[in-house]
């Protein structure tokens, strides 16, 4: 900065701290003192400090004495309207938390409530899932039945309910060629659990198991397929009785149905 | 004997610089306590500065009211690093009275309601006899302020005195004595350089 620029700043900070600039020099200042070195800042101040002293030498005057108690009055309410202001912001806070721990419970519900109706509905999946298993299952053995009628030539057996249960009956269809078998039972009771329903082909007087199959419930028709059943055991009859669980060697119970 | 009566005084300033800034902080801290004893402080001080601005003593209290509001609502703005309370309150003090001073409404006021006879008017002039500070401290810096003014030229002197205790511009002196703008600035320039220059002595 030069001189003249150096000696404009000091009578423009002169008559700043003095407050007797114009307002066009004011806002001059202003903006010199923006731009102005650190030490026409330090020179700002200083001179600041200098015109401050010269207040004291303004006459000393007492105000009304009730002036201050107006003042310290109304600082007062100030901070109790700062109180008031706080107290409210505590009060929302307050709010604020209570609803979030209403909407964390209810979360917390909504989500438990997710939980079991996931549970609920994996288990019906699960059933979904074995019904459909169980269809499947029930599907390729009807179609392994419908493989065995298919076949070309097949010896068809009727069988006739005995005194034990004169209502039952049943037939077999053999499919010699490919030593397999269909069986089809009606109107046989249920076995109890400890019981299983036994296939009987007596050639010769001489019985000889064809197969173990069960009847938990007591239905109008039930098919079997009986696996080995060879044709290199001529023709006979057919048989089924009720044996222990798993089926014997040799026929022991009653005799359900017979033919040939 | 001087030597000790200067130090004596440097350091009653220092103290009262350091006992105003822990004040002021109290204050910024929003405590009423700290805004009465500051008020107590200077009360008579800022009182006397806007009775002699303004020349009307309910105005001028309604206004000590309104600093002391303004103090206690900007009290987080005051910088120490950047000079002392005193300077900050007696500047806000000053500078609210002369922004009434000029303003329109106050000058038509003015023109209609004074009259030099009237008990109300004050007419403060610049003398060391009609000067009752509060206390001693203050009285001493007066007192130092007085004799360094004293040491000034006439000239130098005469500005900063119309300026300050007269709240005239430096155009409005210039007009009013008929003395170029020009010498107007250069004199109060001069005069406050010399007049800081004085006080430091007197610091020192």
């Amino acid at each position: 900065m030069s001189q003249v620029d150096q000696k404009n700043f000091e009578e423009l900070c002169a008559g700043y701290v003095l407050d007797s600039l114009t307002e066009s020099d004011k806002e001059l200042f202003l903006q010199l003192l923006e731009q102005s070195s650190t030490q026409q800042k330090v020179f700002f101040e200083e001179m600041k400090g200098v015109a401050s002293e010269l207040a004291l030498l303004y006459p000393a005057q007492a105000p009304d004495e009730t002036l201050k108690q107006t003042l310290i009055r109304r600082v007062w309410s100030t901070i109790q309207r700062s109180n008031v202001k706080y107290l409210t912001r505590y009060r929302y806070s307050l709010a604020a938390a209570v609803l979030f721990l209403i909407s964390t419970v209810g979360l917390g519900f909504y989500s438990q409530n997710l939980t079991d109706k996931m549970t609920s509905s994996s288990r019906e999946l699960a059933k979904y899932e074995t019904v459909i298993e169980r269809l499947g299952d029930e599907l390729s053995q009807k179609e392994e039945l419908l493989t065995i009628l298919e076949a070309r030539d097949v010896d068809l057996v009727m069988m006739n309910g005995l005194e034990v249960n004169p209502g039952g009956y049943g037939k077999v269809v053999w499919d010699k060629d490919n030593d397999r078998a269909l069986l089809q039972v009606s109107n046989l009771p249920a076995a109890p659990s400890d019981k299983d329903y036994q296939l009987w082909l007596i050639v010769n007087n001489q019985p000889i198991s064809a197969g173990v199959f069960s009847i938990s419930e007591p239905v109008s028709n039930s098919f079997f397929k009986v696996d080995e059943l060879s044709h290199d055991l001529g023709s006979g009859a057919f048989a089924i009785t009720m044996e222990p669980k798993g089926g014997v060697p040799q026929p022991t119970g009653d005799m359900y149905l017979l033919g040939s | 004997m001087l030597y000790i009566f200067i130090s004596a005084v440097g350091r009653l300033l220092t103290q009262n610089n350091s006992r105003d800034r822990d004040i002021m902080r109290r204050i910024a801290a929003q405590e009423p306590d700290a805004l009465e004893e500051l008020y107590d402080h200077y009360n008579r001080l800022l009182f006397g500065i806007l009775v002699s601005i303004l020349h009307k003593k309910e105005e001028s209290e309604d206004m000590l009211q309104e600093v002391f509001t303004n103090i206690w609502e900007r009290a987080d703005q005051f910088d120490p690093s950047r000079g002392t309370p005193y300077t900050w309150i007696v500047s806000l003090t000053r500078n609210k009275a002369i922004d009434r001073l000029r303003s329109k409404v106050y000058k038509e006021q003015q023109k209609q309601s004074i009259n030099l006879d009237d008990e109300d008017v004050y007419n403060p002039l610049f003398s060391n006899e009609n000067n009752p500070l509060e206390n001693t401290i203050l009285s001493d810096r007066a007192e130092r302020v007085y004799k360094a003014l004293g040491q000034l030229s006439e000239k130098q002197r005469s500005v900063i005195q119309v300026a300050y205790f007269g709240g005239l511009t430096q155009s409005e002196i210039s007009e009013k004595y008929d003395i170029p703008l020009g010498t107007v600035k250069t004199r109060m320039r001069d005069g406050m350089l010399k007049l800081k220059e004085l006080l430091a002595q007197e610091d020192e």
